[in-house]
């Protein structure tokens, strides 16, 4: 036992070395995690609202009227701006949406001609879609009375039809008002619930990015075990432990004890700092949380063995950590949420460890899930843990 | 002029024969491109957008509204956004929810009707009830799309009932009828045309989306100039240690031994890296353009792009060797910026940054990279282009000068 343990430490002595490592254990993968947390949690605060650049060439009431409902939007802003300072900034790329109120809009609207607003959205840039359906959602309460009032128009017309057009104009006008009046004081018909509730409206997006994070970046490391026998070989120190009564049993069991160690380490760090500085819920089950992650990590690293016996050097197995770390990362749905990948993606997916990870902490994280409810999650990735071991153990060579 | 093109081609020769770099090099960001490829859908050109949201609906509503709102979800117009099940239990479709097997259960209560369609005989209509949509927070984009639908649905119930309401109000005061015949009146209404209500007063065409059509921007030809970018930045830093690994290994006192001036082999290896540079971005662009059938824009301004964004890199990479003390530094703290750069400077996700961070993504190609690519993407001449090609070689020139600078007092590249 104490060979194993001496091989543990002195492994991560080796790691620790450059001081640059702090770099990767723990200082990227916070930045990560603040940076990604706000993308994805955009609404959290009114500053990081998507700027909507708005040309208002009617200036009327409910062109204002229009302005002010998406200025009271969570998720937009509106950039009232002259047509070429607007047509400048957006191609520029400053905005990912210029929206032209055209002239007219208010004669056409009270006439009960329907309008057409032009928004163009940069296809490039992934807020125009905030930046759209943000606008259309505007377009709607104002329209909403407005649609009523004519509503009004056309029925009472049905039961008895005006005697000319100043009738028609007075009846819509006091229809207007009172649609309005109606409309403020409608009541709410539609209620959206959870089963895990919070206050904090950018809970969300930390939970979804520390989640992700944290599996890309203890995973790089884990898969990185690779580098430590390919380094041992290329310094002649796995040869020279041939000379010694060690078995192969101990010296692996030695490299995989420390790497998991580091590796849990580390994760415990993120969960904690996750916790404190981004207010993230990691439910009230540890145990849950505790077991997936040692599932997760006996995973990792025993791909991390497996890929020790394909890679020629150190530096091979660097590069490769790196590259299948990124790749299975975003595969898993750790850099993007897997509700945006193509429904036959999203079960193909389920090939690779980071998937089960991930959703097993998104349980964990955003749905209160307990043990019974990732237990699925984590025999598969102890399944995946058995099957790389075994691969690795088989293939294992000291030289 | 020919010893720097000589010491330029042979960092190119001995960083395309290692292996191990062009793991990073060309490997890492391939796989990556591909795995993209795969999760945004651009192999068969679709949008990428969310589809076929799981969705569960409960309707115990006997009326009329509770009946459309199901069949909404299950209409054609809405069969590839939705994958909709009905279920009788509200307690089972909450669960399917909790399971992450749904991203949302719309429960549909009874008396919904009712409560909104005055009762023909009485005139009135039934207590408040709510749908209740019932969201995953795990997959808050579906959960949302589906409560915007049933958010629209109510929002036309709405409209109808308030402009009945007041057609009714209006007729009355004006004494065009009567109180007694408002369940007439009612009726008449109910079997005429719903008119405004059915559709918006107010509409918002989107002439970008509209008028692409064939011309259709694929998100791929953003994301995959974001990968090329993201490990050009290693790359460039590879090209700076290569500087630091021939102080240690003595090659650069042999090649000052030689008469060639300190100058002329930081030109040459800045040549190098530039050319690896090159040579890896249009590598990539090249095979991910015929992998993806992706339209890049002008040719001859994406290469003149790609010209300008390795020179903002490669300044970078050298800056890195002359700060630097040991070749490692500069691996893992190259590896780091890399990572760095790509994140804020929208290599990962796309999108512009906002705020101060937005302003400091400026220091990075990758931004400019993107900016320029995005611009070529919709259409962009090069001499659309041209700022953003000032400002790399700009950062080019800059950084240069200040790791010249550097390397001077540092005394690394005298006899």
């Amino acid at each position: 036992m104490s060979k194993v343990l001496s091989i543990a430490w002195k492994d991560t002595q080796v790691r620790f070395a450059s001081r640059s490592e702090i770099l990767f254990f723990l200082l990227l993968p916070i930045l990560f995690t603040a940076l990604i947390g706000q993308f994805s949690s955009g609404q959290a605060d009114a500053d990081r609202r998507v700027a909507v650049l708005v040309v208002n060439q009617d200036g009327g009431p409910l062109a204002t009227d229009l302005i002010d409902t998406i200025n009271s939007s969570t998720a937009i802003r509106a950039e009232v701006l002259d047509a070429s300072e607007a047509a400048r900034r957006f191609d520029d790329r400053d905005a990912p949406a210029l929206l032209t109120i055209p002239a007219g809009f208010e004669a056409a609207l009270r006439s009960g001609e329907p309008v057409e607003l032009a928004m163009e959205t940069d296809a490039t840039n992934l807020n125009s879609l905030v930046a759209e359906q943000g606008v259309r959602a505007a377009a709607g309460v104002v329209g909403r009375p407005l649609a009523a009032a004519l509503l009004s128009v056309d029925q009472a017309e049905q039961v008895r039809p005006f005697a000319g057009d100043a009738e028609r104009i007075a009846f819509f006008d006091s229809s207007l008002a009172a649609a309005r009046t109606l409309t403020a004081s409608a009541p709410v018909r539609v209620e959206a619930t959870s089963a895990v509730e919070s206050d904090d409206a950018s809970w969300n997006g930390y939970a979804f990015a520390s989640s992700g994070q944290l599996i890309i970046w203890t995973l790089i490391p884990l898969l990185g075990t690779a580098a430590i026998f390919a380094f041992e070989r290329e310094t002649g120190t796995l040869q020279r432990l041939l000379t010694t009564a060690t078995r192969k049993s101990t010296y692996l069991s030695g490299v995989v004890t420390g790497q998991l160690g580091m590796g849990l380490v580390q994760m415990a760090i993120l969960v904690g700092f996750g916790a404190l500085a981004f207010k993230i819920n990691w439910g009230d089950k540890p145990a849950a949380l505790a077991v997936v992650l040692v599932a997760f990590g006996l995973a990792a690293v025993a791909m991390g063995v497996m890929l020790g016996t394909l890679v020629r050097s150190s530096r091979q197995a660097s590069g490769v950590s790196i590259m299948l770390g990124m790749t299975l990362g975003l595969l898993g749905g750790c850099m993007w949420p897997l509700e945006f990948f193509p429904p036959a993606v999203q079960r193909i997916v389920h090939l690779v460890p980071t998937t089960w990870a991930m959703e097993a902490l998104t349980d964990i994280s955003m749905r209160g899930a307990g043990l019974p409810q990732v237990m699925p999650n984590i025999a598969v990735l102890l399944g995946f843990a058995a099957l790389f071991f075994v691969l690795g153990v088989w293939r294992f060579r000291y030289e | 002029m020919s010893k720097l093109f000589i010491i330029g081609f042979k960092d190119l020769r001995v960083m395309f024969r290692d292996r191990a770099a062009l793991i990073l090099m060309l490997a890492a960001p391939f796989v990556l491109t591909l795995g993209l490829g795969l999760v945004t859908g651009g192999f068969n050109q679709s949008t990428g957008a969310v589809s076929n949201i799981p969705v569960v609906v409960v309707n115990n509503d006997d009326g009329m509204l509770g009946q459309s709102l199901a069949n909404l979800f299950a209409s054609a117009e809405l069969n590839d956004l939705f994958d909709v099940t009905r279920e009788p239990d509200a307690a089972a479709a909450r669960r399917l929810v909790d399971e992450g097997t749904t991203a949302a259960a719309v429960l549909i209560p009874a008396g919904f009707t009712g409560s909104i369609i005055p009762d023909s005989q009485t005139g009135q209509s039934g207590d408040l009830v709510r749908v209740e949509v019932y969201r995953d927070p795990g997959r808050p984009v579906s959960s949302g799309v589906a409560q915007a639908v049933v958010e629209s649905f109510i929002s036309q119930v709405e409209t109808g009932r308030i402009g009945g309401q007041i057609a009714v109000e209006q007729l009355l005061a004006s004494g065009a009828i009567l109180p007694a015949d408002i369940p007439q009146v009612v009726q008449t209404m109910s079997q005429g045309p719903a008119g405004q209500a059915d559709r918006d007063i107010i509409q918002v065409r989107n002439t970008a989306t509209d008028a692409a059509g064939p011309n259709e921007i694929d998100p791929m030809a953003f994301l995959a100039p974001g990968m090329a970018m993201l490990f050009l930045m290693y790359t460039v830093s590879l090209g700076g240690r290569s500087i630091l690994d021939e102080r240690r290994e003595g090659t650069l006192a042999r090649m000052l031994s030689t008469p060639t001036r300190g100058s002329q082999v930081l030109t040459g290896k800045t040549f190098g890296i530039y050319f690896v540079g090159v040579a890896q971005m249009m590598i990539l662009i090249v095979v991910s353009s015929l992998l993806f059938r992706l339209d890049w824009g002008d040719p001859l301004a994406v290469f003149v792009l790609v010209l300008s964004i390795v020179a903002g890199a490669a300044g970078w990479g050298l800056l890195l060797a002359a700060v630097a003390k040991t070749p490692s530094q500069v691996s893992s703290v190259g590896m780091a910026m890399a990572l760095l750069f790509g994140l804020i400077g929208g290599s990962f996700f796309g999108g512009t940054i906002t705020g101060p961070l937005g302003t400091l993504s400026k220091i990075t190609p990758n931004s400019w990279g993107q900016d320029g690519f995005a611009m070529l993407a919709r259409g962009d001449s090069l001499v659309d282009l041209l700022p953003v090609i000032a400002a790399l070689w700009i950062m080019c020139f800059v950084l240069v000068g200040v790791a010249v600078a550097i390397f001077n007092r540092k005394g690394m590249l005298q006899r």
